[in-house]
């Protein structure tokens, strides 16, 4: 369930004066293997990355190095802020911490975020309903403003399409500084059939707000990456959050269904390993 | 991870003016690594073209149904194409032979006998655009990004389509849109001749064009050779006119079928097709060797002093271009994220109605475009003949949640009318379809498929096929059934 950009799918009509440009006059037979002017412009069209910007002498022009710092400062702002608590309230999530303690240690120090702080285990147990067939696990991950952006439009529809399937989500909890395998430590600690972590993913200059859903049968800390399964590019410009919503309702469905995640789900990756 | 890739046999049919062609062709399928790109086809390869046939008449009024569809099977043997392992296609109806009187069912039988999901089509838009594909003019036009126009002569009409390149939109197939089509009444035997060379028949849209220059015409005569020159050249300027207007000439606007342009295009290429646009370029030694006057209306193009000035570019194909366009190109996949039930596909022959953009609309403005839509279908179609009916919805509006829900409201209220066992199609453009597929579900239990990333229109029919790639698209034919 690896994923990659449809981005496309919805992508800009090419805009009028664009259209504009393109004036060839019946009966302007010119020779086909010119120099294309448009060429370059219509690569640079199909794609968000900087093409085709232009410099000025060695270096790049001030509007392409302004967009770039800007840019640049979004997505360090998305790694270095906090999700909004009033979200977190909003959204009825228990809140829960990594043995991480700030950002920069969230850094340098993935293993900690693997692993819940001892509070936190303590209010799991308190708070959180065993055994459910699927826990949900919201984490900030590597950008706040992702799970901002996505989680309001994603996570009711999720609920919705699991509630009509009869599937129990237990008490949906938020993690502070969590990194994707933390849901094994957390469904471990359920003693839950699945987890599922909607979670930030590192920004791109292109965009901060990129979200991934990673899914896990049966978690035990330690679970092999590969045993994962995951809907990623989940953003306004990739995979649209509510979409995403509704299609891992039925990957969840699938999950339950074949006790199994990741290459273990699917049939042609299984025939992959075999042979 | 690697692409996943499959097969489709795919055949195309073209019951035309003149003749009757099949062609067999294989789809590569191809999914590419990772899990939200959509399927789409990365291939087409041709592996056989079958013989070009007169097109069987009972008399001028009525095509021969059986001996059409013996050719087809004689075609499939030749092949060693067995029907039941053909996965798509189409049978298309063009030109005069459109208008028989029992094309419709023509279509439908064929269509019905070459495969289990062979769509059956019929219209001079829809043949415009496939002779444009099946010609190259498309692939042109996305390869050199010009603005290219595909002028298909045959024997009972000219089909122009007119593609432009540089599209920026990824699931354009091949990145060539369709800007126009153009369709016009002329074609190479709207005359025809005896043995002896007398006129044996004379098509309405000729004796309109005779009576226009005061060219005496009357079956039976043999007229000389400075009169039928006279109405090749004639026959040509209304195709040159049909290209280079508007402003269009008033016998160019009566020869017309549907509607023509409003605005001029400027054109990179002009590619030729069809069975009299393939002499344009490659004159006959014998002029009236196919007993009509195909050959010197092509001699009339080529010789037309505008004609000459055009930036001609050869086609890949020439006179099976319209079948090649119908066994390659008439099939598109939906998005990958669909909602389905299994059971109701496949689905043939499914009306649609243009709901139009939603986006801006809340309230009773949004319960009335979809309940208009809605009454058009009901008003237009025998809701019992159907396997369905199709609502395309191009845009929904910002795709969150709490919009979503309101849509899917106002969606399930509209098509509350329509009998309960009827399926309900929705279309959107938007990548939505699992969302709204479920949040429709929650208040309607009427049978429905919501299918997204195309864009039909309405009046459109729609021909949708079981899934393939895993499950993660259905086949889908968008295509015309005008008679």
């Amino acid at each position: 369930m690896a994923s990659d950009a449809n981005s496309d799918a919805d992508g800009p009509e090419p805009t009028a004066d664009r259209d504009a440009e393109i004036e060839t006059e019946v009966g302007d037979d010119d020779d086909q293997d010119g120099p294309d002017e448009d060429a370059l412009r219509r690569i640079a069209d199909r794609t968000p990355t900087r093409l085709g910007v232009g410099r000025s002498g060695p270096r790049p022009t001030t509007e392409s190095l302004l967009a770039f710092r800007a840019d640049h400062a979004v997505a360090r702002d998305a790694v270095h802020s906090r999700v909004d608590d009033e979200l977190l309230a909003e959204l009825e999530l228990v809140e829960l911490r990594t043995r991480v303690e700030d950002a920069d240690q969230y850094l340098a120090r993935p293993d900690l975020g693997r692993e819940l702080d001892a509070e936190s285990r303590e209010r799991l147990r308190e708070e959180c309903e065993p055994e459910p067939e699927v826990q949900l696990i919201v984490s900030d991950g590597l950008s706040s403003t992702a799970v901002e952006a996505n989680v309001p439009e994603l996570l009711p529809i999720l609920r919705d399409g699991l509630a009509d399937r009869g599937i129990s989500v237990g008490s949906p909890v938020f993690v502070e500084f969590g990194r994707v395998d933390v849901m094994d430590a957390i469904g471990e600690e359920l003693g839950a059939d699945c987890c599922v972590i909607l979670i930030g993913e590192r920004p791109g200059l292109g965009s901060a707000e990129s979200l991934s859903a990673y899914l896990v049968y049966g978690p035990e800390r330690g679970t092999a990456t590969s045993k994962k399964s995951v809907v990623s590019n989940v953003h306004d410009g990739g995979l649209p959050p509510v979409e995403a919503g509704a299609e891992l309702v039925e990957l969840i469905e699938d999950t339950l269904a074949a006790e199994a995640s990741g290459i273990d789900l699917r049939e042609d990756d299984r025939e992959f390993r075999e042979s | 991870m690697t692409n996943r890739s499959e097969r489709l046999t795919s055949v195309g049919i073209d019951v035309g003016t003149t003749t009757t062609h099949t062609v067999v062709s294989r789809l590569l399928v191809e999914t590419p690594p990772g899990g939200a790109a959509s399927p789409e086809i990365a291939d087409r390869e041709i592996v056989y073209r079958g013989a070009v046939r007169e097109t069987p008449l009972v008399d001028p009024e009525t095509i021969d149904i059986e001996a059409v569809a013996t050719h087809v099977a004689a075609d499939l043997e030749a092949a060693s194409v067995d029907p039941d392992t053909i996965d798509t296609g189409a049978v298309i109806v063009t030109g005069e032979t459109a208008r028989r009187e029992n094309a419709e069912p023509l279509v439908h039988r064929i269509a019905t006998d070459a495969g289990r999901f062979v769509a059956a089509t019929a219209g001079a838009e829809l043949e415009a655009v496939l002779a444009g594909r099946g010609s190259g003019a498309a692939a042109r036009a996305a390869a050199t990004g010009e603005t290219v126009a595909n002028v298909d002569v045959g024997g009972g009409t000219t089909n122009v389509a007119i593609f432009e390149g540089r599209s920026t939109d990824g699931r354009e197939r091949d990145g060539a849109r369709v800007r126009e089509t153009r369709c016009l009444d002329v074609g190479g035997r709207l005359v025809r001749f005896d043995e002896d060379g007398r006129l044996s028949s004379i098509s309405p849209p000729v004796r309109l064009l005779a009576d226009a220059l005061e060219l005496p015409l009357s079956v039976g005569d043999r007229p000389d050779g400075e009169t039928l020159s006279a109405l090749a050249a004639a026959m040509a300027d209304r195709i040159v006119d049909l290209l280079e207007g508007p402003p269009f000439d008033p016998l160019t606007c009566e020869l017309a079928v549907g509607d023509l342009p409003s605005d001029p295009v400027s054109l990179g290429g002009v590619v030729f097709s069809g069975g009299v646009g393939r002499l344009v370029g490659s004159p006959p030694s014998e002029p009236f060797a196919y007993g009509d006057l195909g050959g010197p209306l092509a001699a009339a193009l080529r010789d037309h002093e505008r004609v000459r000035s055009w930036p001609i570019r050869e086609p890949a194909e020439d006179l099976r271009a319209t079948v090649v366009g119908a066994g390659t190109e008439s099939t598109t996949l939906s998005g990958r994220t669909i909602s389905l039930e299994d059971a109701l596909l496949p689905l043939r022959n499914v009306p649609v109605a243009d709901a139009g953009d939603l986006s801006e609309l809340d309230g009773d403005a949004l319960r009335e475009p979809l309940e208009d839509a809605v009454a058009r279908l009901r008003e237009l179609h025998d809701l019992a003949d159907l396997d369905g009916v199709a609502l395309s919805i191009p845009a929904v509006g910002p795709l969150e949640y709490e919009r979503l829900g309101v849509v899917a409201d106002v969606l399930a209220t509209a098509v509350d009318s329509l009998p309960p066992s009827l399926p309900v199609l929705v279309v959107t453009r938007q990548n939505c379809a699992k969302a709204l597929g479920q949040l429709l579900r929650r208040r309607t239990d009427r049978p429905l498929v919501v299918l997204d990333e195309l864009r039909p229109r309405g009046g459109d029919y729609l021909d949708v096929g079981t899934p393939i790639a895993g499950h993660r698209s259905v086949p889908v034919v968008v295509k015309a059934l005008a008679f």
